[in-house]
């Protein structure tokens, strides 16, 4: 292997979740928005949820929001994240409504707690990929 | 009081159980002969020919598909009615569930039901050191989800069980306290997997997995099987001394998921169990052991607030009182649960319901005087979730 060459698991986007991806790689946030109710929904599906119309657009979000649970990870489930430990899982509830899961960095992981105010920060995996993480903000 | 609903009351039973003991088998076991096991014992406990079974309800583990067809082609069973369930750790009250309707409908008289676990047995044949991966391989080319190191059931409970401590207070003293309670259970459990008692401090002081849990919050991975036959109640009148009958049942989804809403700190236990009273006829009150589908120390408690047994948000503090001890008001996981008797997927919950109502257990076992037994399976990442009332008597 390389040095430096990425050795976690990465998405592997479908149809539905490509353009969040490609906005993740321009350092935006985005969610889908039902065209005919309104809904802001996050997985991205192809169905509403709420109407079940298929039409929808892409809108940038405010990337700011708070931790609405999480879990620090102490053991090692992948060779990947043998130097990561112990790291932050948490569910990231947005601004906008939807939650989304992502890793709460560049804090001790022994002070994070639920509310916690935080917002979006960009990775760069691969020239594919680059993942949304959350740092703390100032309440 | 729906009618509907009460129709049911009491209309079956369960007339035979069996099981493997021990959670952990030899790892040339398969979980095809564990199966056999446990129904050869069912079947002799019924005191029936396997020729009157004609219904056949199983769940295999993840990687099996049709497990009814091997199961039935291995016990020689010609079963008219025979289906495989996928409830996740649900599956086997929705067996037993799927069973009573089979019955109802007149698509069988007498329906065997029952799971077995090889996963120990499979690591070894796969020669891998590390746990199992229970997520098929097929499922790993997923997103939002591995990329952020996500992996594994228990985090999913540890998300919960984070909640619950924000919203209610709940401590790791509190799940400690679960933990002891079960170990003490499973230690007068000689077919329990781990029987060595643990104290406060060694379950605060154990590795630690992913917060709020250390090893001591974590079911085991576990080999066994458990067959359980199910039949009309007139027909159990006949053989009494195996029978507990099913006064009630009911189901649940958290369809939205387990990030939706407060999914993660309440269980869909908490609409469950209200169908079940109902068509029970009872109330929290009424029932004497709980054996609750316990993945994690924080679902034993989730649990018994769901179902009623004190206010939402109170578990901490009621199992802090003794309640789920012998002498409590109401004696849970009494075999030692996933926790301490073993992960064979609820089917051990069920018999140790069956055990208590029928009073069948040594004294120092026994729930005294034990008539109500209710029961949950909670699966699919805490989503899918079924309950059942147990009953010494038929109504
Ligand atoms: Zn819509």
């Amino acid at each position: 292997m390389k040095m430096n060459a990425y050795n976690k698991p990465l998405p592997i986007p479908t149809a539905d979740s490509q353009p969040f991806w490609d906005a993740c790689r321009e350092s935006k946030l985005t969610c889908q928005r039902c065209d005919d109710c309104g809904t802001a929904r996050f997985p991205p599906h192809h169905v509403c949820s709420n109407c079940l119309s298929v039409n929808a657009s892409w809108e940038e979000m405010s990337g700011k929001g708070s931790v609405f649970s999480f879990t620090v990870f102490r053991r090692v489930y992948d060779p990947g994240f043998a130097d990561e430990v112990p790291y932050v899982v948490a569910l990231i509830e947005l601004d906008e409504g939807p939650r989304m899961l992502s890793n709460v960095v560049s804090i001790d992981p022994d002070i994070v707690v639920c509310g916690m105010p935080v917002k979006v920060v960009f990775e760069k995996a691969t020239e594919e990929i680059t993942l949304p993480k959350f740092v703390p903000t100032e309440s | 009081m729906s009618k509907t609903l009460s129709r049911s009351r009491g209309r079956f039973a369960i007339i035979g159980v069996g099981n493997t003991s021990g959670g952990v088998m030899p790892l040339t076991s398969t979980g095809d002969a564990m199966f056999a096991e446990a129904a050869i014992m069912a079947i002799k406990e019924a005191g029936i020919d396997k020729a009157e079974i004609n219904g056949l309800v199983t769940h295999g583990t993840e990687d099996t598909r049709v497990h009814q067809q091997r199961i039935g082609a291995m016990l020689g069973i010609q079963a008219d009615f025979a289906t495989s369930v996928d409830n996740g750790g649900a599956s086997q009250v929705c067996s037993i569930i799927t069973a009573c309707m089979a019955i109802d409908a007149g698509l069988a008289d007498v329906v065997l039901c029952g799971y077995s676990a090889d996963y120990r047995a499979k690591i070894h044949r796969a020669g891998k050191k590390q746990a199992v991966q229970l997520v098929p391989e097929s499922m790993l080319a997923e997103q939002f989800r591995f990329e952020f190191g996500y992996f594994g059931e228990m985090a999913s409970y540890a998300f919960g069980a984070t909640r619950h401590m924000h919203l209610y207070g709940t401590t790791k003293e509190d799940f400690a306290r679960v933990a002891v309670t079960q170990r003490d259970y499973a230690s007068r459990n000689p077919d329990a997997q781990y029987r060595k008692p643990i104290t406060v401090d060694e379950h605060l002081n154990a590795r630690r997995i992913v917060d709020p849990f250390g090893l001591l919050d974590c079911c085991p991975v576990s080999d066994g099987a458990g067959v359980v036959i199910v039949a009309r109640a007139d027909r159990a009148a006949n053989i009494k001394k195996n029978t507990a009958y099913i006064l009630g049942y009911g189901t649940g989804n958290n369809i939205g998921g387990l990030f939706a809403g407060e999914n993660m700190s309440q269980t869909a236990g908490l609409v469950s169990s209200k169908t079940a009273y109902e068509m029970a006829g009872i109330t929290p009150k009424d029932v004497d052991t709980a054996q609750f589908y316990d993945t994690t120390t924080a679902q034993t408690i989730i649990q018994l607030e769901d179902y009623g047994f004190c206010k939402k948000g109170e578990g901490g503090a009621f199992v802090q009182s003794g309640a789920t001890g012998p002498d409590g008001v109401i004696p849970t996981n009494t075999a030692g649960g996933l926790l301490s008797e073993g992960h064979v997927a609820g089917m051990w919950h069920i018999l140790e319901g069956v055990r208590q109502v029928r009073q069948s257990h040594p004294a120092e076992r026994q729930v005294s005087g034990a008539e109500i037994a209710v029961i949950s399976g909670n699966g699919g990442n805490s989503v899918c979730h079924g309950s059942l009332v147990l009953s010494r008597n038929p109504s």
